[in-house]
């Protein structure tokens, strides 16, 4: 569904990314994991048109090149920012209209209105809270509305960015949970985490990123085993890690 | 096919996940192993470069030159403490070869073995007996190995004499005989002399490994055994058996590469040779974690086969193997440079350099080493007995070492 080649990405003079090469396959949670830093973000927003960038990006057989961000999200590719970006002042009905607007225009509001208890079977507490300020609700609630304004937007391909930061343990596992269950709902999913192994149970593949490069990919599960993974990731065997051989 | 969505997958995906593969292994190369990091810098290429699978070729080889220099860990990726598995075998330098393993690399080599046995028609329902001989110990293993993992009923090679280990295939009922060539051809004759009909034997397919396998002895074995043969190729420098696997449509062996990606060159000049032109095999690991290799070359003169097989598979083959591009030679399926028979035959004279000459020869299907070693003054002896004494220990010297048999001749000086 989607295939980059050679995707290399810059801040400025700074290559933050360098000739990445990957793919996801429609219906797959795949997982971007990878220390501060390793281009994980920037590998998100290169997809979505925010940073200047060299390579072949295609998503559904379509080249993204040369495509203003606004494009990209019309083929159906829907980002959920680090840090939710939710617009704070503005209740939650409104954040979740604003997730449609490309589709205001094209489609009845009748769609728009089924896409909207889509989101309340998967999050029902949002349903509760829809004229609360989004500022004012708690993180994981926060979480949960920048998704449900992303899924308003109709994706196909999802790209989360972070989503645990900042939750308390349940609630990822609750915020990941979804993930599974939107996956079996026909959403593809690109999921970008420092939370390594939450991530990794939750997903199906993965590819570990140092330094702008991928040094592995492989099976979720697999990745979840393997001790270099585990050592510079995951935050298991500290002792092994300091004590050396 | 045992994962049908890689050994049929459109080639352009296939393409697309070797690419990756290839520059996620190459970075690790790079970073972890300053024989690669230093091939790069020489050449003032960077890891960016590598754009497309055709930029492999830009790379130099690696040769089993190489593997020696940077005995034992040197080409090591991963610390030791991920190492689980640590081989060591003859080789054909004057070293052993080391290869490394870490977790996943026993897991996929595990995987891939399964594929190589469904493609041969195994099930979980056969009984599988392995006859190798103790010198291919890692072939033994790994073919072990893998039947268990598929589930099949398993007869580990044990060290029983030819007419015992025909009397297990009988009476054990097995179905699968996993064997080389040489030893195949063996127990047909010890077969004719126990008088033993193949219509006794439960036998329905047999899996040759380890040498070539031309196609009069292919059609002399099937003939003999009546069963359905299968093949595979592989080295043990790129882990060992089920690199690649005959299928059932038996037009050459598919290469598994999601894993390992073959290229072919002119072992002349080194450069790529035209797609189909035969040369010499050089392949790059794609997934191996513990023991990446960038283009290694095999030795083996073969070609690839891109044209769609029968059998669905998607995955290239490899043509025959017609023979070798270095002096390295096989005994029964034991890989053997010259150069060490010359040095152990010079052991054994007590470090006379000796003059001699050696070919294979078989022997009731059995591959066994002739070498003539010219008398000379320095260790003639009027006894009979000591010149015999000096026969059986440079054997015994390169059965110990080599794990081949051996049969040595003397010839007189001047004869």
């Amino acid at each position: 569904m989607l295939k980059i080649k050679n995707l290399s990405a810059y801040y400025g003079s700074v290559k933050a990314l360098s000739g990445v090469t990957c793919h996801v396959r429609e219906g797959e949670i795949v997982t971007l994991i990878g220390a501060n830093g390793a281009g994980k973000t920037t590998l998100l927003n290169a997809i979505c048109g925010l940073v200047r960038k060299d390579g072949d990006l295609a998503f559904a057989g379509r080249s993204l090149k040369g495509l203003a961000p606004e494009e990209i999200v019309g083929l159906g590719i829907s980002q959920v920012p680090e840090g939710r970006q939710l617009f704070a002042p503005m209740t939650v009905a409104e954040n979740l209209e604003l997730g449609a607007y490309r589709r205001y225009r094209k489609e009845s509001r009748a769609a728009i209105g089924e896409d909207l208890e889509r989101v309340f079977e998967l999050f029902p507490r949002l349903k509760d809270r829809l004229a609360q300020l989004a500022g004012t609700m708690s993180g994981g609630e926060q979480q949960m509305l920048a998704i449900g304004r992303a899924l308003m937007a109709r994706p196909r391909l999802l790209l989360l960015d972070e989503p645990s930061l900042g939750l308390a343990p349940i609630v990822v596992e609750d915020i990941l949970a979804r993930l599974s269950q939107l996956r079996n709902e026909g959403v593809t999913i690109l999921l970008v985490e420092q939370n390594a192994r939450a991530a990794l149970k939750v997903a199906d593949r993965a590819y570990v990123l140092e330094t702008g490069r991928i040094i592995l990919s492989g099976l979720a599960a697999d990745l979840l085993q393997d001790r270099q993974v585990t050592r510079a990731y995951l935050g298991r065997d500290y002792k092994e890690f300091t004590e050396g051989r | 096919m045992r994962q049908p969505e890689i050994e049929a997958m459109d080639r352009g995906e296939l393409e697309l996940l070797q690419l990756e593969r290839l520059q996620s292994t190459l970075t690790r190369a790079y970073r972890q192993v300053k024989f690669y990091r230093r091939q790069f810098d020489r050449l003032g290429l960077n890891l960016d470069d590598i754009k497309s699978l055709a930029d492999l070729a830009r790379l130099p080889c690696t040769t089993r030159e190489d593997l020696s220099e940077n005995y034992p860990y040197g080409l090591f990726a991963a610390p030791l403490r991920d190492i689980v598995r640590i081989l060591s075998s003859p080789g054909t330098t004057e070293k052993p070869l080391v290869v490394g393993y870490a977790p996943p690399d026993l897991k996929l080599w595990l995987e891939l073995l399964a594929r190589l046995y469904v493609a041969a028609g195994v099930t979980r329902e056969d009984i599988l007996q392995i006859i190798l001989p103790p010198g291919l110990a890692n072939w033994r293993r790994d073919l072990q190995a893998g039947a268990e993992y598929l589930g099949a009923s398993v007869i580990p090679p044990a060290t029983l004499n030819f007419a015992k280990e025909l009397m297990v295939m009988r009476d054990y009922k097995t179905s699968v005989l996993v064997t080389t060539p040489p030893l195949a051809r063996h127990l047909l004759t010890v077969m004719a002399r126990m008088d033993l009909s193949p219509a006794a034997l439960s036998l329905k397919r047999a899996l040759l490994v380890a040498s070539p396998l031309p196609p009069e002895v292919r059609r002399e074995i099937e003939a003999g055994f009546q069963v359905r043969l299968a093949t595979a190729y592989g080295i043990t420098e790129v882990m060992g058996p089920g690199l690649a696997f005959s299928c059932g449509a038996d037009g050459g062996l598919h290469f598994s590469e999601d894993h390992f990606y073959p290229e072919i060159i002119d072992p002349e000049t080194g450069n790529p040779a035209p797609p189909g032109a035969p040369g010499e095999l050089v392949i790059t690991t794609l997934s191996t974690v513990a023991f990446p290799l960038v283009r290694f070359r095999s030795g083996d003169r073969t070609s690839l086969i891109a044209e769609p097989c029968a059998c669905g598979r998607t995955l290239t083959r490899l043509g025959e193997i017609t023979g070798r591009t270095d002096p390295i030679f096989s005994v029964g399926g034991i890989k053997v440079h010259p150069d060490q028979v010359g040095a152990l035959i010079r052991e054994a004279l007590g470090g006379h350099p000796p003059k001699f000459q050696h070919q294979v020869v078989s022997e009731d299907g059995l591959e066994i080493l002739d070498i003539e070693l010219t008398v000379e003054e320095v260790f003639f002896s009027d006894e009979i007995k000591a010149l015999e004494c000096l026969c059986r220990r440079a054997r015994r010297h390169l059965a110990d070492h080599l794990g081949i048999n051996a049969r040595i001749t003397l010839k007189e000086l001047g004869a």
